[in-house]
């Protein structure tokens, strides 16, 4: 085991291999609050990768409910329970994690703690679908508050970790982390089907193809990015919760990188599950409306000011600007800025991919339009 | 959706849209109310009359003149169809309005329109009683619907990714003009255009009459320019004239959208009347809350007032809830030749009786003694329009907790089935178990078809079979199950109890269900509501300013509303896989009301510690 260095625990953690990051680290951000669960994410992937025979079961990308939501069945509730509770140390300027990750718990001989599904636990892969915690057994009315009953979609796809778990299990050597842009890929070349990868995700986003032998996983659609376009769970994400980009160590952040500015600098985007130990690298904008004991078990301890973030946005013309760039570009957007009323996405040599206005304007026609000669109604 | 298909949803929608205007919400930029209904985006083209009304005996040949419209029909609401073609009558007396009055259905010919019989509402009554009535049955589909199961023909035609004859749309809800571009994708199956289907059935019936005129009626389809029928329409739609078709086919080729100029974006109705003072669409051109015509007076609903639904209730149902008021004054049952304590299903459609609450408290629904206690409710889900996109295997095994895509359990009748959402307590009470399959009867007098106290073969078909959720996000006595689902036909039963898969596919069509018997439908009716049938009331014409009096198709009509009932669930088999035990999210101890210790800390956050 080595040491390596996790800013997301505060401080340094055992790995099987040594500290390698790559140039440049693919990294995006969801906003969990603009998420109704629709699955076009789930399905833009699903028909772009994985129709083939053996992949019948596999979503690359899924959106589950928590918390009653899972797929596969129980994957992170039997994780953590394995893990036992940890403790995190908030007396300092920095949250420091003082439990022990996956790989520092992992049983002897093995080198991470985990656990492999049944066939049958990627069965419904949509269970808990909208269900709530709580009960309305009485009725209900809404409250501003909401703190009766609660539930959120979290749409997940393949962290693409600093530290994989993937690659750390794998015996053969088939996992590799790519040097130009930290994507986690499967050589399929390679791979002889021994599943510990399966066994060694927390977050079950590697999965064993019956066909071919092989485990396959989430590409980040490495071609698009390649040339500059967000993956399909991206483009096609109707309530633009998602924004693909490239994300900096904390101590390189930059306030025009649109990932570092959210991740790094406002800090209200969050790790999935930070106590793992694999340093994730989708940041989620955790949903409002949730007791906070729950998501900080999942996001960490960061989320109450994030939240508090998140809702100052309404005064913060800048935050408002960049979460109205989601959505708004195929493209990659590596830089960004707001100058007034308009927020510009660019790329890395500065050329504008899009720029969107602050707040959506209303445009009032003139009732009559003298040259078309007609009147221009709302109730045609 | 659905808070516009309710039985009570004019006077609903009467009282929020008086809360708006009296808090000074109407014509506002986020005022207004919202309430949706696909059917109103006919109105946004105001120009089709120059496509759907062309008179066929002075066709305008030349592309670049407009046509000169000339109606030769007359529409008829489609829920009178889904009523076995009958007016209302309640005792002796007639309720539907004479300029509503239906004619019988002698033919069906739709497309791509599933919920016209495949997914209507009381479906068994209208396949095993009405269909044998009608003559023939056309169906235009992108695939073998429920409705292809009972059509005489169908037309396999392409679906909006295959369109080689472009097309045109917009929404009520967004600012689009939607232009379907000529796709260059090649079709998957021997298909052709919708539009094709007419002209070519036109083409055949000018060679056997030897009359051009039905050639000419379509020629810019026979010579692949359907552009000169969608610009006509720009022409002449209020908020369209002045685009160039081609201009928007090229724009829409690179996935540029455009804008329908309303006269405000995002369109905001009432704008108009609130800035320019143009006059409502009533009669007396102010927003009305108070209604003066005889049949509101009639039925007790001169003013907005609370009806309980016409089934779906605890209570008796349909009754008025208000306090006495010297206005109200409605013809009760007697009045109209029937009897005050007759709560038949016809009868009550028309039945106007008024309670206090403290009154109304005390009432039950007739079949509460029969041990019916459920609410069902079925609206539509996110994950489907009506039934168009649930029915490959990738998108069904999403519909709902219980898709599978391998089918461990043999009993499914696809990778995904039905279910109800039950409230947990309510489900324990009855002995049913979160993942259990369950029957839900409805009311036995006419549902799910009128006489199948007679007819064995048919019922089997008919009555309801799905999944049970245990659902903590309903109230108690209050059930759910989405619209957007196939039903069982006597070929998806047959396939369910003879393949060796179990599927319940029919071996003939290859039909898919969702159900092993019966659905959604077997539990809903067509209910007329007489206030939607009234001959004085005026309204807004379907296309332009014009206003009118009476019927006018989707403006002043019955609609295929509610689609609820109140039910009777009882348990039919365990929902562990192949009837044994429990269903595994259960066993596994992640389910509502039957979570394990650890699923208990998980929900609590007590997985982290803070120091």
């Amino acid at each position: 085991m080595a040491r390596v260095n996790n800013w997301q625990l505060g401080r340094e953690m055992s790995y099987w291999y040594p500290e390698a990051r790559p140039q440049k680290q693919f990294a995006a951000v969801f906003d969990t609050n603009k998420c109704i669960a629709c699955q076009t994410c789930t399905l833009a992937c699903k028909t772009t990768w994985t129709s083939g025979k053996g992949q019948e079961y596999m979503l690359w990308n899924n959106v589950e409910t928590k918390p009653y939501g899972f797929y596969p069945l129980a994957w992170d509730l039997n994780l953590l329970e394995m893990l036992g509770g940890q403790e995190w140390d908030e007396t300092g300027e920095r949250p420091v994690y003082q439990g022990s990750t996956i790989f520092e718990s992992a049983p002897a001989g093995e080198r991470v703690l985990g656990w492999r599904p049944e066939d049958q636990d990627y069965s419904y892969p949509n269970v808990g679908e909208d269900d709530c915690a709580g009960q309305v057994d009485g009725g209900a009315s809404l409250a501003a508050s909401h703190d009766m009953a609660w539930f959120y979609y979290l749409a997940r796809i393949c962290n693409h970790c600093t530290y994989p778990a993937c690659l750390a299990s794998c015996p053969r050597g088939s996992i590799y982390k790519r040097p130009e842009d930290g994507i986690v890929l499967v050589d399929q070349g390679r791979c002889r089907g021994y599943q510990e990868c399966v066994r060694g995700c927390p977050y079950k986003k590697v999965f064993y193809n019956a066909m071919t032998g092989t485990s396959e996983k989430c590409i980040a659609c490495f071609p698009k990015m390649e040339t500059g376009i967000q993956p399909q769970c991206f483009v096609n994400c109707i309530g633009k919760i998602r924004m693909a980009g490239y994300l900096n160590t904390p101590e390189n952040a930059r306030e025009d990188n649109p990932l570092d500015y959210l991740v790094h600098i406002k800090k209200v985007a969050l790790p999935l599950f930070p106590q793992f130990g694999l340093e994730p690298n989708v940041y989620y904008i955790p949903p409002v409306h949730v007791p906070t004991s729950f998501t900080s078990q999942m996001f960490g301890p960061g989320v109450g000011k994030a939240i508090e973030t998140y809702r100052s946005a309404a005064t913060d013309s800048d935050l408002a600007g960049l979460l109205g760039l989601f959505g708004s570009s195929e493209r990659v957007m590596t830089r960004w800025r707001r100058i007034g009323e308009t927020v510009t996405g660019l790329d890395d040599d500065g050329n504008v991919l899009v720029n969107v206005p602050l707040k959506e304007p209303v445009h009032i026609r003139p009732a009559y339009d003298k040259l078309y000669q007609v009147t221009r109604s709302n109730c045609p | 959706m659905g808070p516009n298909q309710f039985f009570n949803s004019d006077n609903k929608d009467r009282d929020t849209i008086m809360l708006a205007a009296l808090t000074g919400n109407v014509g506002k930029i986020g005022g207004n109310i919202g309430s949706y209904a696909g059917n109103y985006r006919t109105a946004l083209f105001n120009g089709c009359p120059q496509y759907i009304n062309e008179n066929p005996f002075d066709i305008e040949l030349d592309p670049t003149k407009p046509a000169r419209p000339k109606a030769y029909w007359t529409a008829e609401s489609a829920h009178y169809y889904n009523h076995e073609d009958h007016p209302l009558k309640v005792g002796n007396t007639i309720l539907t309005g004479k300029t509503h009055m239906p004619c019988p259905t002698k033919s069906l010919w739709f497309a791509n329109a599933n919920s016209i019989l495949g997914n209507v509402k009381w479906h068994y009554n209208q396949v095993f009683n009405a269909l044998p009535k009608i003559e023939m049955i056309a169906v235009n589909e992108w695939w073998w619907s429920t409705s292809c199961e009972w059509a005489d023909v169908v037309f396999g035609v392409d679906s909006w990714a295959e369109l080689k004859h472009p097309d045109m749309t917009a929404s009520v809800t967004n600012p689009f003009l939607i232009v379907f571009p000529r796709t260059p994708i090649e079709r998957i199956f021997n298909t052709i255009g919708d539009i094709e289907v007419y002209s070519l059935v036109a083409s055949k019936l000018a060679e056997l009459t030897g009359d051009q005129r039905f050639n000419d009626y379509w020629k810019f389809v026979n010579e692949n320019n359907t552009d000169v029928y969608l610009q006509r329409i720009l022409d002449n739609s209020t908020n369209t004239k002045g685009y160039n078709f081609s201009e928007l086919h090229a724009k829409a080729l690179e996935g540029i959208p455009a804008l329908m100029n309303s006269r405000t974006t995002p369109k905001n109705v009432g704008y108009d009347q609130l800035t320019d003072s143009t006059p409502w669409y009533t009669k007396s051109g102010r927003l009305e809350f108070y209604r003066e015509e005889d049949e509101f007076i009639d039925a007790g609903e001169n003013l907005p007032v609370h009806r309980e639904p016409v089934d779906s209730t605890f209570l008796e149902p349909n009754i008025i809830i208000a306090p006495p008021h010297e206005a109200l004054r409605p013809k009760g049952p007697e009045d109209y030749g029937a009897k005050r304590d007759d709560l038949s299903c016809e009868t009550r459609c028309g039945r106007n009786v008024v309670y206090t609450w403290e009154e109304a408290r005390k009432t039950a629904h007739p079949l509460v003694k029969d041990g019916f206690k459920f609410i069902f409710h079925t609206p539509k889900y996110r994950h489907g329009s009506h039934t168009t996109p649930i029915d490959t295997d990738m998108v069904a095994i999403l519909f709902g907790p219980f898709g599978d895509i391998y089918r461990h359990d043999k009993r499914s009748p696809f990778v995904t089935e039905g279910y109800v959402d039950i409230n947990p307590t309510d489900a324990k009470e009855l002995g049913i178990n979160d993942g259990d399959y369950v029957w839900i009867d409805p009311d036995p007098e006419d549902r799910p078809f009128r006489g199948w106290q007679n007819d064995k073969r048919n019922y089997e078909v008919a009555r309801m079979m799905c999944r049970a959720r245990y659902y903590p996000g309903t109230p108690r006595g209050v059930t759910r199950m989405w619209f957007n689902m196939y039903a069982a036909t006597p070929g998806s039963q047959q396939g369910a109890k003879e393949r060796e898969d179990g599927l319940a596919k029919n071996p003939r069509t290859n039909y898919q269900a969702m159900f092993r018997s019966g659905s959604h439908q077997s539990a809903t009716r067509g209910w007329l509501k007489p206030t939607w049938m009234t001959d004085s009331l005026v309204r807004k014409g379907m296309f332009g300013q014009g206003i009118g009096k009476g019927f006018a198709p989707d403006i002043h009509c019955p609609t295929g509303a509610p689609r609820e009932a109140f039910v009777k669930i009882s348990k039919a088999e365990p929902g562990g896989i192949d009837g044994k035990g429990l269903w595994r999210p259960v066993d596994l101890g992640i389910r509502p009301r039957n979570e394990s210790d650890a699923m208990k800390r998980y929900l609590a956050g007590e997985f982290m510690k803070r120091k």
